[in-house]
Order: structure tokens, then C-alpha cells, then sequence
């Protein structure tokens, strides 16, 4: 059977985040992330001072993008894209030059001093490729994030993309990110 | 605020192989232009070529301890990506070295590479093979060796300008601006170590050349920063935001003080007094050794701050709004 082509994305309800960071935390146990590192953050936005206030969270990690800047500058093709758009770091072939952190526009990489790499959230690909979702949806309790393939017309991610306004970050940066923050 | 991913060793990389770069450009010149079929300025030609190669080995080597994985440095060789500059630069900084070492041995005089194999036991034969005249090369090298200059010259602004994430640097005067400061800061040190060089005093047109060198290149350095300041202010939100590091945020006063004053109009200003008379009076060059000393000093100041400016701002820079990671 010839393999159906995919591309995996996030869609982020971020009206519905409660701050309560259990995706960071599911992360970290997931993809036994260091001490003082994470592959993925909660921002915060506040807006004016009480009584006016608003205060947004959004959930933010490695976008995985069309036009990955941080594949583009890696001089020795370890940071590299999948067919379905994950992005990877290949840690054998890393140097630890740290250019893809520079060249991330949306500062989604760390460096792991311990192994001299660099490290970034890589959509659990352990789990996505036995057919489950990364560690952070599935552990969100509010769920806020919907993982699918864009090329699945039944996907749930489509229908919410096709139904919903929705917005990507940075998209003058050229990267074509993959996370869509609902609206 | 993004954390510094690159720090002071990249700095004096970067101004290291831009150093390299000028001197050997510095060189290259004076051994090409000629009075009677003579090279006019030998003496500039071989002070440059002995000391060319140095500041890029060393560089390169701080490069590599930087390295998370310094070992691992030769897999930047298995590969070549022409859509990284960083891959483009490896190859190309090593190629200009392996240049930049062979027009210093084409300037070696026969009892200088005599000296340097009498330290080689005997017995290595191979070794000794090696110890042939390649004089006849120095015009050869010096003429593959240019374009590898300006190119180590331009990869150094290259390796930052491409980074489109980074709106300080991602503008496509950054490459001419460390081009042109990487060549001024050449004909600096040069300039300096002749000057040093008590057994050999300077001559006074060995003076003038390189400081007529330096004004040129200091003059073109100032009419791309003058448009990288404009343009900037004159661009999109975020680059006008990342040009607030140098127009009222943290490097302001690195940028005006020490590096614009002191490391570009200052020098500019005393080589322009020591060129004066003897451009537009007809009089003689001044040649003044302090003077001379001063400036050079200075060039190489303003030159390695105009790099630690860059390479911090720079990765200050993005075009994240301005939401924080929350406590």
C-alpha cells in the first residue's frame, strides 16, 4: 500500500489554557527533558490593571515549520525535516554550534550542555509514529491543543482550521509555522 | 529576553578572522603594486604575509572550543550545504588559511626556512623535501589569495546577515560593514607592527600607504553605517525596535562612545590631519610614530566592538512580540 502523504500540526485553543502547565510538565517525563530546560512554554500576556484586566496564556514549542530557518543555517545537516514536516535534530550529527538557536525566530531550542547538542520539542515522533498523540495533548486537561494531519480531510485539525478564524506567530519571518492559535 | 547563545568567543572569532582577512588584502596590495617593476611597498608585503595566517588559526581554533562537541568539528567538512553559511565560511576559512600559510612561506628568506627545518631532526626526510624556494609563488598566492580575503571578510558579516530571525542583523549592509572593518583593521594592525618593529623603522611611504589604506576603508565603513542607520529607522517595526539597542537601549554608549568616536571618527581624523599636507599643500608626509601608533590602536578598538556590539544586540533582537515566559 503506497504511504498517504502527511503533515502534522498543532492547533492551540488558547482561550481555553488555565496556565496549568501539566503539557510542560508531560513533556519533561515524556522526553526526559534536563533539569532547567523545556521544549515547550506557557506565555503570558497581561493587559491593563484592575478591574480592566485580561490576561491570555499561550502555549508555545517548536512550530515545526514549511521553511525551517534552523534547517536552512545548519552547516552539517543535523537539524533536519521529516517527510511530514516534524522537524529533528539529528544528535549524532550535531556539533553544538548553536546556529538553528539563533535562527529560530521563535526561540523554541535549547542547548543540552551535558551531551553538547541542541535539543527541541520533536512532536513525540516515538509516540505520533505508533499512532498516538504527543505527550502534551494528550495530557491537557482543558484540551486546548488538537494534534492531526493537515492532509487528512477527516482530520479533526482541518475541520477546526476550515470552521475557525485562526492565526500563525511571526509569519513575516517566512518560517510557514505549523502551530495555528484559534481565535 | 532571549539569552545569549553566542558569546565573547565568537567576538574575538569573528574579529580574528576579519584581522586575517585585512592583513593579507593589506599584503596582497602592496606586494601588487609596483614602482619600475619592483614591488613599491616589499617590506608592508612581507610584515603582512608573516603575520596573516595567525589571527584566523587561532580564531579557528577558539571556534572549535566553542563547539558543544569540539571533537566533532571535521563532520563541518563531511558536509556542504550551500544554504548555510556557516558551511560556506568552514570551507572557506580553511582554504584562505591553507593560502595565507603558503604566501608566508613564499616570503620565508632562504636562512629563515633554514632556522625553521634545522629544528626537524634529519632523519625525517620527507619533511625535509618540503624545504624548497616558492618565492617565485608570492604574486600566484597573492592573487588566489584576494578574492579568499574579501571573502573571509564578507562571511564574517555573512554568518550573522543571513540569520532572518534577527532583524539587527538581518540586513544586507552588515556583510560590507564588517568587510570594510575587517579590511581597515588589516592595514591597522599593520601598520602597528611595523611601526613596533625597531630593527626595521618604518618608511615614511610605507606610513603613507597604509594609512592612505586605512582612511579609505574607515571612510567606507562610515558610508555603510551612516544607511544602516537610516534604513533601519526608516524599516519595519522590528527593525526599528532592534535599533533601539543602539539608539537609547543597552548599547548606546558602547556604540556612540567607544566604538563610532573613539574607534572610527577619532582615527579617522588623525589620519586625515598626517594625510592633509601632503595631499592638497604638496608637502610632506608628517609620519608622526605616535600619532600612527594612536590611531592603529584605536582602529583595532573600534574594529573588535563593532563585533562584540553585533553579536550581543543582535541575538537581543527577534520579532517576538512582547509576551513573557511566566514566572
Amino acid at each position: 500500500m503506497a504511504m498517504k502523504k502527511k503533515r502534522y500540526a498543532l492547533v492551540i485553543d488558547s482561550r481555553k489554557c488555565l496556565n496549568c502547565k501539566a503539557c510542560v510538565v508531560a513533556c519533561k517525563a515524556e522526553n526526559k527533558v534536563p533539569v532547567g530546560h523545556f521544549r515547550n512554554r506557557i506565555n503570558e500576556e497581561r493587559k491593563g490593571e484592575y478591574p480592566t484586566l485580561s490576561i491570555n496564556f499561550e502555549p508555545e514549542q517548536c512550530h515545526h515549520c514549511d521553511q525551517p530557518s534552523c534547517v536552512r543555517v545548519c552547516p552539517t545537516g543535523a537539524s533536519w525535516q521529516r517527510k511530514d514536516g516534524i522537524v529533528l535534530v539529528n544528535y549524532d550529527e550535531c556539533i553544538g554550534c548553536r546556529y538553528c538557536m539563533i535562527a529560530c525566530p521563535y526561540d523554541a531550542r535549547y542547548f543540552n550542555e551535558e551531551e553538547g547538542v541542541v535539543d527541541k520539542c520533536t512532536f513525540c515522533v516515538q509516540r505520533v509514529d505508533k499512532g498516538e498523540v504527543p505527550a502534551c495533548v494528550e495530557t491537557c486537561p482543558s484540551k486546548v491543543r488538537v494534534f492531526g494531519d493537515l492532509e487528512d480531510p477527516k482530520s479533526r485539525i482541518r475541520e477546526l482550521l476550515a470552521t475557525r478564524r485562526y492565526k500563525v506567530k511571526e509569519p513575516q519571518t517566512g518560517n510557514g509555522p505549523q502551530l495555528y492559535y484559534l481565535l | 529576553m532571549h539569552e545569549t547563545n553566542w558569546g565573547l568567543l565568537i567576538v574575538v572569532y569573528l574579529f580574528l578572522g576579519g584581522l586575517s582577512a585585512g592583513l593579507f588584502f593589506a599584503s596582497g596590495l602592496a606586494n601588487y603594486l609596483k614602482v619600475d617593476d619592483k614591488p613599491a611597498y616589499a617590506r608592508v608585503a612581507r610584515m603582512g604575509a608573516l603575520l596573516a595566517p595567525w589571527p584566523v588559526a587561532i580564531g579557528s581554533g577558539l571556534l572549535i572550543l566553542d563547539l558543544g562537541n569540539w571533537y566533532r568539528f571535521y563532520k563541518l567538512f563531511m558536509h556542504f550545504r550551500w544554504e548555510s553559511p556557516m558551511s560556506i565560511g568552514s570551507w572557506l576559512l580553511t582554504i584562505f588559511t591553507v593560502v595565507a600559510f603558503l604566501y608566508l612561506y613564499s616570503w620565508l628568506s632562504e636562512d629563515e626556512r633554514k632556522w625553521i627545518f634545522g629544528k626537524i631532526p634529519a632523519s625525517w626526510k620527507q619533511v625535509h623535501r618540503l624545504n624548497v624556494d616558492i618565492s617565485g609563488w608570492r604574486e600566484t598566492l597573492g592573487m588566489i589569495g584576494f578574492p579568499f580575503s574579501i571573502g573571509v571578510g564578507i562571511y564574517t558579516g555573512v554568518l550573522l546577515g543571513a540569520v532572518s530571525s534577527r532583524p539587527f542583523w538581518n540586513t544586507n549592509l552588515v556583510a560590507q560593514m564588517f568587510l570594510f572593518s575587517a579590511l581597515s583593521s588589516g592595514a591597522a594592525a599593520l601598520l602597528l607592527a611595523m611601526v613596533l618593529d625597531k630593527k626595521n623603522p618604518i618608511e615614511k611611504h610605507e606610513t603613507k600607504f597604509l594609512v592612505t589604506l586605512d582612511v579609505v576603508f574607515i571612510s567606507l565603513e562610515l558610508f555603510i553605517i551612516l544607511p544602516y542607520l537610516i534604513h533601519g529607522e526608516l524599516s519595519t517595526q522590528a527593525v526599528k525596535e532592534a535599533l533601539n539597542l543602539i539608539l537609547g537601549g543597552p548599547f548606546t554608549f558602547i556604540f556612540w562612545g567607544p566604538f563610532l568616536i573613539l574607534g572610527l571618527l577619532v582615527p579617522l581624523g588623525i589620519e586625515v590631519y598626517e594625510l592633509f599636507p601632503a595631499i592638497f599643500k604638496g608637502r610632506e608626509f608628517h609620519g608622526n610614530r605616535n600619532l600612527a601608533l594612536t590611531a592603529a590602536g584605536l582602529v583595532l578598538m573600534g574594529g573588535f566592538l563593532l563585533r562584540y556590539i553585533f553579536v550581543y544586540a543582535g541575538q537581543m533582537s527577534s520579532f517576538h512580540s512582547k509576551m513573557g515566559l511566566l514566572q
